[in-house]
């Protein structure tokens, strides 16, 4: 079958959005293609004139640090993510989350910017992202603009970023610790499914959090699937804010999760009684790790490389 | 024997390795030919339906199309490996009755034949049928309640096929046993999942055949099929085998062989078309398409004096069949003969159904009926074993079969025994010690198990090699020497189909050994029923034992005219097992195999109580092959049966909702990865040579698979004291066996 008839490697971002101005809607974008091409193939997307891969654009290949924020060139792979040291030390969650995917295959080529533009409620990466409270540049007509990455949501599969008509260009995200040692801010993922493979997560975890003298100053949660689109846990944020950083209080915030929480058994995957189950023993667990990698500084990825 | 073995008993390099490593081998659908036209198949995918129906005009006059073929092209308008009760196209004006019934989603309803794979598949949605839904029946104890519709003219509660066996008096024996065992034990279905999907090319050949290359597990057969449903003599009908990429037995059934030929066929009678034709199968539509393994439903009542002697066995097996029979009749007589377990029990009633449901077809997969029966018969052992307080190692060698010892079908096991040697080798590679009944040892469910609970465990099995019931087993080789003066090549001519076990290495090593010459002096030509017979089905783990003793025989005698001064010295064989019997239809009397497969196992778990995650931490398999021609793949063979039989054990979850299949893909139906599977296999090769094995070789591919269901959860009954009679063992089975989910699906 013919999915595409034309495959475009812009060298620049201007270039990539001509393309798409071009094409006016019969192109679109193409990241690593390990989700994309398989749903082409079973019928799930449309055949398109052309494909536009941008992941060849030398500025948008590398992971930088710039105005205070880490950021994340839409080329750069899972694998590569995973390899960089900046991000393991100050954004965790993300290197566990991109740690997982797949197999060593898919995460060569799959990419952060695809992940997030595939906006499926539970996408490993865009979880962590989105506890990192990370923003979107996207480019278009219009040029380059920044947007916080919870508002590219609208449902399950669906970005508010029209992929015939733009791209995201970068990722960013603001790091835990700007130094060395205890910065008193931290991160962790963590997922439920077996050891390694393409399925989907059962469920997934991801937090973001900052401790002072024992106690939340705040914290971010997401959870996925748990909802149309990856799910900021607000409500368990607000309680946590202020209250001591115990294995008391992560129990408790488990419960506040639970009562937030929209889960549903799905038909091949997990019963919504089991993904409460995972909730109440991994949360606390997930959020027990942050806190000890804020309060030391110590931080070793867990569950990476499979 | 061993000391003078020259190529036999070695692990010599598999002779397919470097073409298929290298990508040069050509599986199905690899073969490019010029100018060829492609098919697509239009699958029913309603479970239950009478076709009222077909418009094909649009289809047809789409550009590129050349034809589209339905019920009425079809010569002979039925097929099936067993009983043709299947038609090749369901749709009105069949020549067969009731041919215009769909009956399981992956029935055929047409056939396209284009330019391309895209117009075709443009084309097959252009098709226009008309169904009249009937009656979904996916339940195979409701299809046999009486109140189900009748699937099939003159089934009587859908019973695709009943076995009885009676051996003894079960009920005047209850009495006098100490110790009562009942379980249900419920077995899922499993996808055969091979790395390649059905696909094939058809064509004319010079000499007027109609040729198709496809990978199967049988071209003898295959070939009667094809020329049956195009009723055209076999001789007209040439079937090639290409590389094959995995089979376990979901490639004994035909798939795309008949409409491939049928293409061929209508095409030339009706536009003189010569050009070749090809098809290849989504994943997807592999899923649908062909048969998956047995779910069945097995109620065991044992009873035991309290010393451990067996006295008695009532058992119930209940198996969906599908929509059609495939081999599910020789899998109910295989489940049925080795439900009660590798053991001798004097008093015995068996009554064994598999019945006829909306469902996919399920058919042979490796161990065939045996796995499920195994872990019915491997669980009772286990719990009494508990309930006695006894070690299960030494319940199970107080009970086991020997040479003398009657089966439940009243005769003994003829080519010898080895079940003592196998279990306590297992036993003592694994240092099996028994540590007590579970709850002494062990903290109580559930408050006091730590995250993390390790346990241990053991089982047992056995199986037929070869076909069963009667028929009379065969294998054909023939071998031509070439040389004047030394043999310079041996030609061996052979259609065992080579579907990844690495048979034709074997067959190589075999006639090497046999003609006292170096193995590169060999050539193979296989699986071309232009020039080679039948040498069997690839199933049954038959094919070192059977076409192994062909080659042999082929090869002495082609020896002997070399010696005589033949040029060319050729010389066939068909090599006849000795006879079996179907069993008696009261009470189950015969003698039904010939040679039997012999396996123990010992396995280590780690149960994650938290999450419900299994991790297998060990495996120790010792599995009887008799004489190991080629040690590295019998290894290989160990440690596949084992991950395979664990995606059957813990992953793979195939889920079917009103006959409709809701995992078609490998994204929601899971196999094992490498980071699923055992971390380790411990593979002991035992070689109690049988009187009729080419050198004493028994089949061994199915054996480790029979206990490992049994095996682990046995296992994780060690570790949280919960016994789960169903599987797959999911995190979620796991946790709710724990308590602490509670919903079902």
């Amino acid at each position: 079958m013919t999915y595409w008839k034309n495959y475009h490697l812009p060298t620049s971002i201007q270039e990539a959005v001509n393309l798409l101005t071009q094409y006016n809607g019969q192109a679109r974008i193409v990241g690593g293609g390990t989700d994309l091409i398989l749903e082409m193939q079973q019928g799930r997307q449309l055949p398109v004139e052309a494909l536009i891969d941008p992941t060849q654009i030398p500025e948008l290949n590398q992971i930088t640090k710039e105005e205070g924020y880490l950021v994340i060139g839409a080329g750069v792979t899972h694998t590569q993510i995973v390899a960089d040291k900046k991000i393991v030390r100050y954004g965790t969650c993300l290197v566990e989350s991109c740690g997982v995917i797949g197999g060593p295959q898919v995460r060569n080529v799959a990419t952060l910017a695809g992940n997030v533009a595939h906006a499926l409620p539970a996408g490993d990466g865009t979880i962590s992202l989105l506890a990192l409270d990370g923003e979107v540049q996207i480019a278009s007509d219009d040029g380059l603009r920044w947007t916080p990455l919870g508002g590219t949501f609208l449902g399950p599969g669906k970005s508010a970023i029209d992929p015939t008509r733009a791209l995201i260009t970068r990722l960013r995200f603001k790091p835990t610790g700007p130094n060395e040692g205890p910065s008193g801010e931290g991160s962790a993922f963590r997922r439920v499914m077996r050891p390694q493979g393409v399925a989907l997560p059962i469920i997934g975890m991801a937090v973001r959090l900052k401790v002072e003298n024992d106690a939340f100053v705040f914290a971010r949660i997401t959870i996925g699937p748990a909802g149309p689109t990856p799910f900021l846990a607000e409500k368990t944020m607000a309680y946590l804010t202020g209250k001591p950083a115990n294995k008391q209080t992560f129990s408790e915030a488990a419960e506040v999760a639970l009562a937030e929480v929209n889960l549903r058994s799905s038909r091949h995957r997990a019963t919504a009684e089991y993904r409460i189950e995972m909730i109440r023993t991994q949360l606390p667990k997930t959020l027990a790790q942050a806190v000890a990698r804020a309060k030391t500084g110590k931080v070793v990825p867990e569950g990476v490389g499979m | 024997m061993a000391d003078s073995d020259k190529v036999i008993g070695k692990s010599i390099k598999r002779i397919d390795a470097f073409g298929k490593v290298t990508g040069q081998t050509l599986y199905p659908g690899d073969r490019n030919q010029e100018n060829e036209l492609w098919l697509k198949i239009l699958f029913a995918r309603r479970p239950h339906a009478r076709v009222l129906d077909i418009d094909t005009s649009e289809a047809k006059a789409l550009p590129g199309v050349m034809d589209v073929l339905t019920a009425e092209d079809v010569p002979i308008n039925q097929y099936g490996l067993q009983i043709p009760d299947q038609p090749v196209l369901c749709g009105p004006r069949s020549n067969k009755k009731g041919g215009d019934i769909v009956r399981f989603v992956g029935d055929q309803v047409a056939v396209v034949i284009a330019e391309n794979e895209e117009i075709a598949a443009k084309a097959r949605d252009l098709i226009k049928v008309e169904y009249g839904d009937l009656p979904v029946v996916s339940d195979p104890e409701f299809a046999l309640s009486g109140r189900a519709p009748e699937l099939h003219p003159n089934v009587f509660n859908n019973v695709a096929e009943y076995k009885q066996i009676r051996k003894g008096d079960p009920d005047a024996t209850w009495d006098t046993c100490n110790v009562i065992i009942e379980g249900v034990y419920q077995t899922p279905l499993q996808e055969h999942a091979y790395l390649q999907p059905e696909a094939g090319t058809a064509y004319v050949d010079d000499e007027g055949r109609i040729t198709v290359h496809c990978a199967g597990q049988w071209t003898w057969e295959d070939q009667q099929q094809i020329a049956h449903a195009l009723d055209l003599p076999p001789e007209k009908i040439r079937v090639i085998y290409d590389a094959i990429g995995g089979a376990f037995g979901g490639r004994e059934d035909i798939s795309v062989q008949i409409a491939l030929a049928l293409a061929v066929l209508r095409t030339y009678q009706r536009y003189g078309n010569r050009r070749p034709m090809k098809i290849i199968w989504t994943r997807e539509e592999s899923m649908i398409g062909h048969c998956k393994r047995h779910p069945m439903i097995i109620y065991c009542k044992w009873g035991a004096k309290s010393d451990g002697t067996l006295l008695a066995a009532e058992t119930k097996i209940i198996s969906d069949a599908g929509a059609y029979m495939y081999t599910s009749n020789k899998v109910l007589a295989n489940a049925a003969i080795t439900c009660t377990g590798p053991y001798e029990i004097p008093n015995v009633t068996i009554d064994a159904y598999v019945i006829y449901t909306n469902n996919v077809p399920n058919g042979a997969f490796r161990g065939f009926g045996s796995p499920q029966s195994h872990f019915a018969a491997e669980m009772q052992m286990n719990k009494l074993a508990e309930k006695l307080g006894k070690d299960p190692v030494d319940l199970r060698l107080k009970n086991i079969l020997d040479g003398d010892k009657l089966l439940a079908v009243g005769t003994t096991i003829p080519g010898g025994v080895s079940l003592d040697t196998v279990i306590r080798k297992v036993a003592w590679k694994s240092n099996w010690t028994y540590p007590g009944k579970r709850g002494e040892n062990n903290p109580d469910y559930p408050e006091d198990l730590p995250r993390f609970v390790k346990g241990r465990a053991f089982a047992a099995g056995f199986k037929n090699i070869g076909f069963s019931l009667g028929f009379q087993e065969n294998s054909w080789a023939q071998v031509e020497l070439l040389g004047k003066v030394e043999i310079e090549e041996a030609v061996l001519r052979i259609a065992g189909a080579d579907v990844g076990q690495g048979h034709h290495t074997v067959m190589a090593q075999i006639a090497a050994e046999a003609l006292d010459v170096d193995l590169d002096k060999i050539t193979l030509k296989v699986s071309d029923t232009a020039f080679t017979q039948s040498s069997g089905s690839a199933s049954a783990s038959r094919l070192t034992m059977l076409a192994g003793n062909a080659v042999k025989e082929a090869a002495e005698f082609a020896l002997r005219k070399w010696r005589r001064e033949d040029r060319p010295a050729i010389a066939e064989a068909t090599w006849l097992a000795p006879k079996t019997t179907p069993l008696d239809p009261k009470t189950g009397y015969g003698v039904p195999n010939f040679a039997y497969g012999y396996v123990a196992q010992m396995a280590e778990v780690t149960v994650d109580t938290e999450m419900g995650f299994i991790t297998v931490d060990r495996v120790v398999c010792a599995d009887d092959v008799g004489k190991a021609i080629n040690p590295d793949q019998i290894v290989g063979q160990i440690e596949g049966a084992i991950a395979q039989a664990h995606g059957y054990t813990i992953l793979e979850d195939f889920r079917v909702e009103k006959g409709q299949v809701l995992t078609p893909y490998f994204n929601t139906y899971l196999i094992p990865g490498v980071y699923d599977i055992p971390k380790r296999v411990e593979s002991i090769i035992i070689e109690d040579p049988h009187p009729d094995g080419p050198y004493g070789a028994r089949g061994m591919a199915e054996m480790p698979y029979l206990p490992y269901s049994a095996v682990i959860a046995s296992a994780v009954f060690d570790a949280i004291g919960i016994w789960y009679d169903d599987f797959p063992l999911t995190p979620e089975r796991v946790l709710r066996g724990l308590g602490k989910v509670r919903s079902r699906w």
